[in-house]
């Protein structure tokens, strides 16, 4: 019963927030200096008739508090209007770059995670070893690397030189399949490049963290209790103490993807992948309102509901949050 | 039309490109050439600004008139001349007066098979005119009436004479698709099928990779060679510039300066640089509104004379540039050929300190506080100067600006703003608030008209950026508009051009070139052109390459 109570309040917050978070967007993205109508109509020798019509097809006309609330409105029936710039319905264009996001991080940060969290135990459990330095080092170099520099820096050896990998774009322009599965190793080597980069300079964060935090619990009283029960080395580690070390991993996991999550856009730019992070990029140079609402909404929730996530997740791993 | 936003945002990654110091490091190899071993039939175009929309009333983007200009056809087209040729109309004529055209129309089939006829054409024209919705409604501000008197007869009635011919600027629209909808409706009308009459049929659009069309076999003209033309989206030059070496892109018809400078030597890949249509200048507030905010101290002549000649254009293009263009004068870009009024050097307003502060000594600033110029009564010569953040080329001439006008005694204090915020600063009509900025323009049609149609008085509100007025300029414009004499027209649109710079509210910095990059061993034949072989305003290059 209180686990159904601490589900609703915390809905009601998620709910709250996202109102908070809408509100915020709008007012913010309103007070930016600039005009898109003078964007819209900067071509030509537009009458001032001609302007006050695009005015208004884009409500553009009504006082802010009105547009505030017709955007509201709009979004409680699940439009979110239509982009300026590209005068398409924004929820069809946001689904588009969303999904080539999501192919790209999905992939990227399981393997970040995953790869990091492994390097890091293995690590921890031959602490001071040629092993575990050679990794430190190594992840510390990737951490320290410029995401733009490192993309480009893959691109030139791998793309330019080797021809190994394509270096631009989700797929090859004009390409014809013969099968399904031509096309999907097609995109698969589009996706290594991207992905590889991103793995580089965001697994260091799991290499410490999950080293650092085994360390700690490998230090503690139960592991020698473990080991005193004769238990196989192996099974202390990865059943007793990655397990106990797990919580600083799910905070650094639920923050990760809420970063990603916005794109990855220097990735995105150096690969010319079509994602987020390019949409939002172009949406405000050119002030697309819509565009610019509609995607912070979309990483507003996705960072909520990860949080939200984590919070669970903490309460399956830990009996002390439970409680509390 | 004007490609400026884009224009801008194009430059403004080359800015950013400009810091990116691996990107030089890349650009410096040239290691690897693919060779293609079949025959091309794609034309591959790699750029790096997307198109708006593909709805040719509601665009306002270069690249989109690119794709456009490939599916629609006008009545009559740019050849690679620069010269008018037959697009859907065979010929054409004036009437004794000017004020009439008549259009003999070809037959020719849409591309989703129906007919067609003048009424395609009057419907176009009319569209434009009656909704105002579109950037081509300045083509037709003087048109009275259309006619179709037959199926392949379109008679175009004006109120003044036309020394531009709007069929060359216009895409003729089906009928059948766009009569039905309101002006508000055209405005959200995405056009994700476009259907023309044009050499090439749309195919798709995938937002933020590429745009793809393919040959139509029914085109009335010579079929060109390319069964597929496809431009493909780059979000970063080097990489462009990279697979233009590797072979994955055929042609570039925009690459910033040091990353062009870097594909000298690649194998297979030939660099070219043309003249534009563009230039960039300082402009000067000169507005009249009592609620400008701008230094009236700026509205005396020879102050801007003195800001004019205490600059001078050649650094200007070396430094700021790289020396990829030519030193500006008039607003006519030397691009435009005879259009554009050549003005000796010793009769410009340029480099010439001396002469600048002689300029100020006569116009009664002859008091001098730490290095700064003042009139008796203690007006200081003292102005705010903007430019865009991100344009680089923009920054570095406004600093080269400011430095060259403290050594005559002019204090300018620049600020730099993302170009949106420039944008409204300056077009705040109702209250322009600033001094002097630094942007460009480009023209989108090859006739004079466009630029020399900037500092009207009808403009301000609108492309008049610097809210100049003279009814002596305008008449000027008039006359050359409605003179349909070549020679006579040539005369007075040189003298609007000499008029308007002897005033300086433009200070022209520069003509900037066209740095462009094709490969030589999948398509031949691409002719240059002053304005670029692609993304000019004549498709020709697309229709006549042939495969190597």
């Amino acid at each position: 019963m209180s686990r159904l109570r601490y589900l609703a309040r915390k809905i009601v917050w998620l709910a709250v927030t996202l109102y908070g978070v809408v509100t915020f967007n709008f007012v913010l993205f309103h007070l930016l200096p600039g005009n898109p109508v003078r964007l819209l109509a900067r071509s030509g020798h537009l009458t001032p008739q001609a302007v006050a019509d695009i005015t208004r097809v884009y409500g553009l006309n009504h006082p802010p508090l009105e547009q505030y609330l017709i955007y509201l409105r709009g979004l409680l029936h699940g439009q979110l209007g239509i982009s300026y710039t590209y005068r398409t319905p924004v929820s069809q264009m946001l689904g588009q770059y969303l999904g080539n996001t999501i192919l790209l991080l999905a992939g990227a940060t399981i393997l970040t995670i995953a790869g990091g969290v492994l390097l890091g135990v293995v690590a921890a459990s031959r602490r001071g070893g040629g092993y575990d330095s050679a990794t430190v080092t190594a992840s510390v170099i990737g951490w320290s690397l410029p995401t733009f520099w490192t993309g480009l820096i893959l691109a030139f050896m791998l793309g330019v030189w080797l021809h190994a990998f394509p270096i631009f774009g989700s797929q090859t322009p004009n390409a014809a399949y013969t099968s399904e599965l031509q096309r999907i190793a097609d995109i698969g080597s589009h996706l290594f490049l991207p992905t590889l980069t991103l793995v580089i300079v965001n697994i260091a964060q799991f290499v410490l963290v999950a080293r650092a935090s085994v360390i700690e619990v490998l230090a503690d009283d139960f592991m020698l209790t473990a080991t005193a029960k004769g238990l196989l080395p192996r099974r202390i580690l990865w059943r007793h103490a990655v397990r106990n070390a797990m919580l600083p991993i799910v905070t650094s996991s639920a923050l990760l993807i809420g970063l990603v999550v916005s794109g990855a856009i220097e990735v995105e730019t150096v690969f010319s992948w079509p994602g987020m992070g390019l949409l939002v990029y172009n949406a405000v140079l050119n002030r697309d309102y819509p565009v610019i609402e509609a995607a912070f909404l979309v990483f507003a929730i996705v960072v909520l509901l990860v949080n939200f996530a984590s919070d669970l997740l903490y309460q399956a791993l830990d009996p002390r949050v439970r409680e509390a | 039309m004007s490609a400026e936003s884009n224009r801008r945002e194009f430059l403004q990654r080359a800015g950013l490109l400009a810091l990116a110091i691996p990107g030089a490091a890349i650009t410096l190899d040239a290691c690897s050439a693919v060779a293609t071993s079949a025959k091309a039939s794609t034309i591959r175009v790699g750029w790096a600004i997307e198109p708006d929309t593909m709805n040719p009333l509601t665009t306002y983007s270069t690249q989109a008139v690119e794709v456009l200009q490939l599916v629609y056809d006008n009545l009559i087209h740019t050849g690679l001349d620069l010269k008018p040729q037959p697009g859907l109309a065979t010929a054409w004529t004036y009437s004794p007066d000017g004020k009439t055209i008549t259009y003999q129309l070809r037959s020719a089939k849409w591309h989703d098979d129906k007919p067609f006829t003048s009424a395609d054409a009057k419907f176009t024209f009319e569209a434009i005119k009656s909704k105002q919705l579109s950037q081509f409604a300045q083509w037709v501000t003087d048109l009275t009436s259309v006619e179709a008197p037959d199926a392949a007869t379109l008679v175009l009635h004006f109120s003044r004479p036309q020394a531009f011919n709007p069929g060359l600027a216009i895409p003729i629209l089906p009928q059948h698709i766009w009569q039905s909808m309101s002006a508000s409706q055209i405005q959200k009308f995405t056009n994700a099928k476009a259907i023309g009459t044009g050499p090439y049929k749309f195919v798709n659009w995938k937002h933020g990779q590429s745009i793809e069309i393919a040959r139509n076999q029914d085109w009335w003209g010579t079929l060109p060679a390319a069964k597929k033309i496809t431009w493909i989206l780059f979000q970063n030059e080097d990489v462009m510039a990279q697979s233009l070496k590797t072979g994955a892109v055929d042609i570039c018809p925009e690459i910033p300066p040091t990353i062009w400078d870097g594909l000298a030597g690649a194998p297979n890949v030939k660099p070219i640089s043309l003249p534009s249509f563009s230039f960039h200048h300082i402009g000067i507030n000169v507005s009249d509104n009592p609620k400008s905010g701008g230094n009236p101290l700026l509205k005396d002549r020879a102050v801007r004379q003195a800001l004019s000649y205490a600059v001078d254009r050649k650094q200007l293009v070396d430094v700021a540039l790289a020396g990829h263009g030519l030193p500006g004068s008039v607003i006519l870009p030397a691009g435009f050929g005879e259009w554009h009024l050549d003005i000796p050097a010793g009769q410009q307003y340029n480099a010439n300190p001396e002469k600048a502060k002689a300029l100020l000594e006569a116009a009664g600033y002859t008091h001098s506080g730490g290095g700064v110029r003042s009139s008796k009564d203690g007006k200081k010569l003292s102005f705010r100067l903007i430019a865009i953040q991100s344009t680089s080329v923009d920054v570095a001439a406004a600093q080269l600006f400011r430095n060259a006008c403290a050594k005559v005694g002019i204090e300018l204090t620049l600020t730099t703003l993302d170009a949106n915020s420039l944008g409204s600063t300056v077009y705040n009509s109702k209250a322009p608030n600033w001094d002097i900025f630094v942007w460009g323009w480009d023209s989108g049609v090859y006739d004079p008209d466009y630029m020399l149609g900037v500092p009207l008085c009808s403009q301000i509100g609108s492309n008049n950026d610097v809210y100049y007025c003279s009814r002596h300029y305008d008449q000027l414009y008039d006359e050359q508009a409605t003179e349909l004499d070549h020679a006579k027209r040539l005369a007075l649109v040189h003298q609007a051009q000499q008029f308007y710079y002897d005033d300086a509210a433009y200070i022209v910095m520069w003509y900037q070139a066209k740095l462009q990059g094709y490969r030589t061993d999948t398509w031949k034949g691409w002719t240059p052109v002053n304005g670029g072989m692609i993304l000019n305003f004549t498709r020709d290059n697309y229709l006549k390459v042939q495969p190597v």
